[in-house]
């Protein structure tokens, strides 16, 4: 429970700290930080395999990307000044919030009387090939997609 | 889809590990290609030329050592045989003899030390270079048997050598003679087929034989260019004329072909040295010169060929106990006049390589 | 065995625990305190170790640079030198640290912190013993990938905040290695995980005791990519260009002076040792060791093989020289990558036909060893053929010449009248 609690703050107030700061690259350490107490939250729900996979794939990989994107930006400051977008970006996620609650507070939440994976890992890899095998192909051709369309981009000729 | 992206001016230098001293390379970068570079040079200047003019002839010989001072011995030799040709001294044969073989043992010494950094530069942690320096510091060994300094040697005299061989050189110098091509047959196991070390330097920091030429490159530089030229066969002093020994030339100009041209130098000094010793004549080391002695009035340049080029003296006697002018053309700094061209269009990675390619010296650079 | 499973059993130390854990039961300590109790035993174990083997593996290895590099090392400090670590430090503490003045502050002290945290939680899933695993995971080898990657971030924080154009240049050469290896890294390791059947870390060392052999003579091409891919991940030459001395002075840790310097110079041989560990577990058999276990602690077979690896890694450190950053990355995507691939794919088809059929592992597991080293030797050599570069025919001695022979510009190629060659004959 103190686990929990310790995390979920975590979580959100880096999630805010990447709104307040004004650095572009501290708002990317945040988000980092952030997404490091989610996969923390997953192994209190002693989901590791998503856990691991929430570290190598989003603190590992995809941060890196927003990195090299914040990087390649021109502004040298790199600054998080303010713009024309303020307005609708905050009627949007102001949406989003409400959303989301509607759905926490509506959602009948039943607690799991499972007993913990022996092993998530195989689980998880038995139902992307059974059940879910459509969808996972899809997010295949997907990702080739846009691996192709990245060639073609940096091509030089 | 170009990104705009900003410019990142880099100094490389002047304290940097691989610029072999105070020299500074501004390059402009886009990404990790370099888009501009710019030479600077002057860091460490020491008016060695307004100097000499101030001192006797003979107290200039210091000097020489001083400015490349990793061959300091054919520093000093050039010097004094531009003196000896000013003043018209002859110089007795065994000295001759001697400067060839000293001559010949600086640049095994240079040559390792080249090839050692140029190695290091590509990347290698340390391990060559010091395995250079074994065979580096058994020469230095010799040298200070001979003439009691190791680096800045103050050797050479006008008409002369300083001292003669002591007892134990010879011995030692034959053993140094018929270990070496063992060890160098042992770096080139290591180095010349290393995959990494052809990828690191194959095709990089070329260097066209026009270019070379007409940037008045000299020594390894122009050799490895292809120009098969060599101040000891175009021009030559000391007994070299008596010498059988070939040039070493390089086939595209790239960092690997002067990296091998220096390799091969040293095969070709060991044989040099070899018949210098066979033939060495017994006599006087120095002829007899007043330590205040005064070329008569004119004007000199003399070069010979020193480990990283063509090292030449132009000195002017007004018939005083002075130069009234003492000019030094060496050899660092021009083989350097082309690096702009050499390295714009590669990576940072790759000037260094290039850089350590020249083996240039600050000392003789800047002077 | 008599002394089989007592506490004082030191062939492995997890029997040790085991009483413990057996003895404050029976004084009826709650779970809590029993797990927070035997938890923080390992963990100071495995510090313990860290930090000893932090500060003599900078004994080792500059004692076995200098070997290599025909000198003596390290020397006066103590017998052998054994002090020169402890100097060090002392050197180090004392000195200012500095921080340029435009760096950014806070990230600038705290990534020398960060770069520790995934270096010493590596330790924590490795297999020393049979019973001695901090932390047996079942998803070990991935935990291990994912430290591996978050590296990254915390170089980069390095790079960017000291303010530096080396430091910058250096964090983002990492960044863009530390991600290309991370994929033949995780394929390698893949084929391994596939053989094991589990993600486990001690699973995987069961089994290989369990079919009597090391997965290395299963998946040798696993275990050269991820030796390989290690090097990258430890920025050790071959391929340490992000830190590279000669071009880029110091790479990411640039600005760094003082302790804060020493915490990313402990971190790298931490980092080391971390990674011999992994090979040892994955690839070597972890502490078993064809019966030997038996009459030498297991967790001593481990550091034993622990050690043999990073000496390897200290022998590519005083021999190579470094890859270039794009022939680093075109080493990574464009060989191994592929083999990788295949490797995985060859792998898979084995265990499959093996667990397909029911065949016996007694006759699968030799067969599969047999065709995947000729796999390896003949996708090596192969790739190594196609991919490699056209200078292999390139002459590459100098001409030698004994006659002075100089073309003018424009009188076509510099190689001169043919008559004045005289090509080398040796």
């Amino acid at each position: 429970m103190i686990a929990f609690w310790t995390l979920a703050a975590l979580a959100v107030t880096s999630a805010a700290m990447i709104i307040v700061v004004r650095n572009l690259l501290h708002a990317v350490l945040f988000l980092i930080l952030s997404f490091v107490g989610i996969a923390g939250l997953y192994i209190t729900m002693s989901a590791d395999f998503v856990a691991v996979a929430q570290v190598l794939i989003y603190a590992g990989a995809i941060s890196v990307l927003m990195i090299f994107a914040v990087m390649l930006t021109p502004r040298s400051d790199r600054d998080n000044a303010g713009n024309m977008l303020q307005a609708p970006a905050l009627v949007l996620s102001g949406l989003v919030i409400t959303a989301v609650s509607m759905v926490a507070v509506e959602t009948d939440w039943r607690l799991a009387d499972r007993v913990a994976f022996e092993s998530t890992a195989t689980e998880i890899g038995d139902a992307l090939v059974s059940p879910f095998v459509l969808p996972f192909e899809i997010a295949s051709v997907v990702l080739v997609v846009a691996m192709i369309g990245a060639i073609v981009l940096v091509r030089e000729d | 889809m170009a990104i705009d992206t900003e410019p990142l001016v880099v100094n490389i230098g002047p304290q940097h590990p691989s610029t072999h001293g105070v020299f500074r390379m501004r390059v402009t970068l886009d990404g990790e290609r370099i888009t501009d570079a710019e030479m600077i040079v002057g860091y460490l200047h020491r008016s060695m030329e307004k100097l000499a003019e101030e001192r006797t002839w003979t107290q200039n010989i210091p000097f020489t050592d001083r400015m490349d001072y990793l061959a300091a011995m054919t520093g000093n030799l050039s010097y004094c045989i531009a003196v000896e040709r000013l003043a018209s001294i002859e110089v007795p044969e065994r000295a001759q003899y001697l400067r060839v073989i000293f001559a010949e043992l600086q640049r095994i010494a240079s040559h390792a030390m080249a090839n050692g950094t140029f190695v290091n530069d590509c990347g290698a942690w340390q391990t060559p270079l010091l395995y250079m320096f074994r065979e580096r510091e058994k020469v230095l060994d010799l040298f200070e048997m001979t003439c009691g300094a190791r680096l800045t040697l103050n050797y050479m005299r006008i008409g002369g050598v300083a001292f003669d061989l002591p007892d134990e050189f010879l011995p030692q110098l034959r053993s140094l003679l018929d270990e070496l091509p063992d060890r160098i047959a042992e770096y080139e196991q290591l180095l010349v087929d290393n995959e990494i070390l052809l990828m690191r330097s194959r095709g990089i920091g070329v260097l066209s034989p026009e270019m070379a030429m007409n940037s008045s490159m000299s020594g390894p530089m122009l050799r490895g260019s292809g120009i098969a030229w060599d101040v000891r066969k175009a021009d030559p002093y000391c007994v070299y004329d008596r010498m059988d020994f070939d040039i070493p030339v390089g086939h595209t100009g790239d960092s690997y072909d002067r990296f091998r041209v220096r390799m091969e130098e040293v095969r070709q000094s060991v044989r040099i040295i070899e018949q210098a010793v066979a033939q060495l004549p017994p006599g006087r080391h120095c002829a007899d010169v007043p330590l205040n002695f005064r070329p008569p009035e004119g004007e000199i340049y003399s070069r010979i060929e020193s480990p990283k080029g063509e090292l030449g003296f132009y000195l002017i006697s007004d018939g005083g106990p002075q130069p009234y002018r003492f000019h030094v053309r060496s050899p660092s700094l021009i083989n350097l006049s082309a690096l702009r061209e050499m390295v714009v269009g590669q990576t940072v990675a790759d000037a260094i390589v290039t850089l350590g390619s020249i083996d240039l010296n600050v000392g003789e650079m800047d002077r | 065995m008599q002394l089989l499973g007592r506490w004082y059993d030191f062939r492995d130390l997890g029997n040790g625990v085991a009483r413990l854990i057996e003895a404050l039961e029976d004084v009826g300590a709650p779970d809590g305190v029993i797990y927070a109790v035997t938890g923080l035993l390992g963990a100071v174990a495995i510090l313990v170790f860290v930090a000893i083997a932090a500060v003599m593996n900078s004994w080792i290895e500059r004692r076995l640079i200098a070997r290599i590099q025909v000198r003596r090392g390290p020397n006066r400090t103590g017998r052998f030198g054994l002090l020169q670590p402890v100097a060090d430090a002392i050197k180090l503490i004392q000195k200012e640290a500095l921080q340029p003045a435009r760096a950014d502050g806070l990230v600038f002290s705290l990534a020398p912190i960060l770069i520790f945290i995934p270096a010493i939680l590596a330790f924590a899933v490795l297999p020393w013993g049979e019973q001695m695993v901090l932390a047996d995971l079942n998803v070990g080898v991935l935990y291990l990938l994912a430290l591996g990657s978050t590296t990254t971030i915390i170089i980069f924080m390095a790079g960017y905040a000291s303010n530096n154009k080396y430091a910058l240049l250096g964090s983002m050469r990492a960044i863009a290695m530390l991600i290309s290896y991370e994929l033949p890294m995780v394929m390698a390791l893949l084929g391994v995980v596939t053989f094991a059947g589990t993600m486990q870390m001690s699973g995987i060392v069961a089994f290989q005791e369990t079919h009597w052999s090391w997965l290395i003579f299963f998946q040798p091409l696993a275990f050269l990519i991820f030796l390989l891919g290690s090097t990258a991940e430890l920025n050790r030459t071959p391929a340490d260009i992000s830190e590279a001395e000669s071009e880029i002075v110091a790479g990411f840790h640039i600005e760094y002076s003082g302790m804060k310097f020493g915490l990313f110079y402990a971190v790298e041989l931490i980092n080391a040792v971390a990674v011999s560990g992994v090979i040892t577990a994955l690839f070597l058999g972890g502490w078993w060791a064809f019966g030997l276990e038996q009459w030498i602690p297991g967790w001593l077979i481990f550091i034993g093989k622990l050690y043999g690896v990073y000496f390897i890694l200290i022998w590519f450190r005083g021999t190579l020289p470094r890859f270039r950053i794009d022939q680093l990355m075109a080493f990574a995507w464009k060989f191994l990558l592929p083999l990788a691939i295949v490797n995985v794919f060859a792998a898979s088809i084995e265990v499959l036909l093996w667990r397909e059929y029911d065949l016996s592992a007694g006759l699968v597991l030799p067969i599969a060893a047999a065709v995947n080293l000729a796999l390896a030797v003949v996708l090596i050599a192969g790739w190594g053929r196609v991919m490699g570069a056209a200078y292999e025919q390139e002459p590459r001695r100098p001409r030698l010449f004994s006659e002075i022979d100089v073309p003018l510009p424009g009188d076509g190629p510099a190689s001169g009248p043919a008559a004045a060659s005289e090509p080398a004959t040796a």
